[in-house]
């Protein structure tokens, strides 16, 4: 589904990524994940186009991203649950997902996909017409993923989806997105920073070091690695 | 008694002619609020739009047709799509390139760029003005502008003139920042602008084109401007330099109201209008800007976030 070789990307001079290379298949759950600043961010923008690619390539359910612009790329089924959630905050919890639904596949679906994500975060159906900016943080961040999914994605990329959460708050968002990728079939590459319960969800991973993956394979596999175990997994 | 009837009256100029106001404001902050933009061409745009209400008048012989009653307004609204069209360019072509999703790698977001490059435009539209316009002062020919209502009160001890050029105008302007109101809050596109103006990286993840979004902001910003500078050219006369005088005018009105606050912009303009006129009644005229900037910087002074403005509406 989405196939990214040999990436190059950065800001202005400086270089971030230098020669990803990383496949998500059709219903996978894909995690990512690495110390602060290895590039993971960047690496979910250059997916979006709100970050330039310098050289390599990324293709998406057969197409290649180069061509297509940024604001054109959601229409294409990916959805981009931004770091630090990244909401419409003078716009309500609704406005926010009506916004999700821009898509022609969000605005077809749009009963369908409403009345899934209250099923998955009832709270929302409760703070419907609160302006998003004055919403708790892990409010703020359900709306994010429930604005995400309101696009009907073919892919749900999420970045940090627990940043700045309860440990309690945290578990409750991971577990909805399991469901989400078992119930809805939905195929998911998640970045995160708790990395054990990134792995446990996943069927794959990888780890990014420095603009490079250092390592990849199945979630068994990854827990099993010492490397991983000692750097990310405190063991 | 005399003393009450010179406020009334000067409270009644003052609230029509604000409406007018009004209006310009709510067209200046609609592009401030969604683009962050401060657009030093926007009372020379209001200049080209009071230009094209004018030929748009004389060339259609609205005159004859429609009367010189019913004419000025509909030149008035006539010069909307021809400035929307100018304002939609001039994004596309020129501001784009300093605002919205290019900003990322300029200076200071882009901030000194777009200082010069609006008040490039702002040159180029009165000296462009000059040479097409002339100098000599025009304005569109309207009976009603010398036409007035007469108000009773206290069983005709208390006279008021209500000039009807300027009571149709106002309730125009008011029809008009009704409608956009209306567009931005209930419209997917109105939404889409507002999603945009709070962030555009998320709006690019939305699938939102935000280029786009910021060519219609400005195409819109400019027209509703010109329409109020349209209405006041049945009875202002005017020459290319006309935007000097109102830009002033706009952007106490739109501080006034909390910068980005559409509904706010408006009470802005409407109570810079009162001010404007009420001081007419203690100072000479020559003064009575003076008492809009006196009253400006006391707001500014007191509620930085403009008399309607939250604190908090943008993080
Ligand atoms: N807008 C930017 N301009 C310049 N450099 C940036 C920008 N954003 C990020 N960087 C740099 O790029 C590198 C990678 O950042 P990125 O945000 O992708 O890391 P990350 O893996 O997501 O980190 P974290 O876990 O902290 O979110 C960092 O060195 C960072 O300083
Ligand atoms: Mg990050």
């Amino acid at each position: 589904m989405l196939e990214i070789e040999e990436l190059h990307a950065g800001y202005g001079g400086t270089p971030v990524l230098k020669g990803v290379s990383l496949r998500v298949g059709q219903g996978e759950f894909v995690a990512v994940v690495g110390p602060n600043g290895a590039g993971k961010t960047t690496l979910f923008k250059a997916i979006s186009g709100t970050v330039a690619t310098r050289s390599g390539r990324i293709r998406f359910q057969g197409t290649d991203l180069a061509a297509v612009p940024a604001s054109r790329r959601a229409h294409l089924g990916i959805a981009h649950v931004p770091e630090g959630r990244q909401l419409f905050p003078s716009l309500t919890v609704m406005e926010n997902l009506e916004m999700g639904a821009s898509t022609e596949a969000g605005r077809r679906d749009w009963a369908r996909n409403l009345d899934r994500v209250l099923a998955w975060f009832p709270i929302l159906a409760e703070r419907r017409s609160q302006l998003a900016g004055t919403l708790s943080g892990g409010q703020q961040q359900m709306v994010a993923v429930a604005r995400g999914l309101a696009s009907s994605p073919h892919l749900l990329m999420l970045d940090e989806p627990s940043m700045g959460l309860a440990p309690a708050v945290a578990e409750f968002i991971f577990e909805r997105l399991a469901e989400i990728h078992r119930e809805a079939g939905l195929t998911i590459l998640l970045v995160e920073q708790r990395v054990a319960e990134a792995l446990e969800s996943a069927d794959r991973g990888y780890v990014l070091e420095a603009g490079r993956i250092a390592l990849e394979g199945t979630h068994a596999e990854l827990r099993r690695d010492d490397r991983v175990r000692q750097a990310y997994l405190g063991m | 008694m005399l003393q009450l009837e010179g406020f009334l009256q000067a409270l009644n100029a003052g609230l029509l002619l604000g409406a007018h106001y009004g209006l310009m404001c709510v067209g200046l902050s609609l592009i401030f609020g969604v683009m962050r933009v401060i657009n030093f061409a926007h009372g020379d745009f209001m200049m080209v739009g009071m230009y094209a209400a004018f030929h748009i008048f004389t060339l259609l012989g609205l005159g004859a047709l429609l009367g010189e009653g019913a004419g000025p307004y509909v030149a008035a609204l006539l010069a909307a799509p021809v400035l929307f069209v100018l304002g939609y360019l001039a994004q596309r072509f020129l501001v784009s390139r300093v605002t919205g999703t290019r900003v990322g790698n300029l200076e200071g977001e882009g901030h000194y760029a777009q200082l010069i490059l609006t008040l490039g435009l702002s040159l180029i539209l009165q000296s462009g003005g000059q040479i097409l316009f002339g100098s000599v002062p025009v304005s569109v020919p309207s009976e009603l502008s010398s036409e007035a209502w007469e108000l009773e009160f206290a069983g005709g001890a208390l006279v008021v003139f209500v000039n009807q050029a300027r009571a149709w105008g106002a309730v125009v302007a008011v029809a008009i920042v009704t409608l956009l109101v209306l567009l931005i809050t209930r419209s997917r596109t109105g939404k889409s602008l507002r999603a945009a103006a709070d962030n555009v990286q998320a709006a690019l993840y939305m699938g939102i084109d935000v280029d786009r979004a910021h060519r219609l902001t400005f195409g819109l910003g400019v027209a509703i401007t010109a329409v109020a500078g349209g209405l006041l050219a049945s009875s202002y006369p005017f020459t290319p330099y006309v935007g000097l005088e109102f830009v002033i005018i706009m952007y106490a009105g739109v501080v006034l109201g909390g910068l980005g606050s559409t509904v706010g912009a408006f009470w802005g303009g409407l109570l810079i209008g009162v001010i404007q006129q009420c001081s007419a009644l203690l100072l000479p005229t020559q003064l009575q800007n003076t008492a809009i900037f006196a009253v400006f910087l006391l707001v500014v002074f007191l509620r930085p976030q403009g008399l309607l403005g939250r604190v908090s509406e943008r993080t």
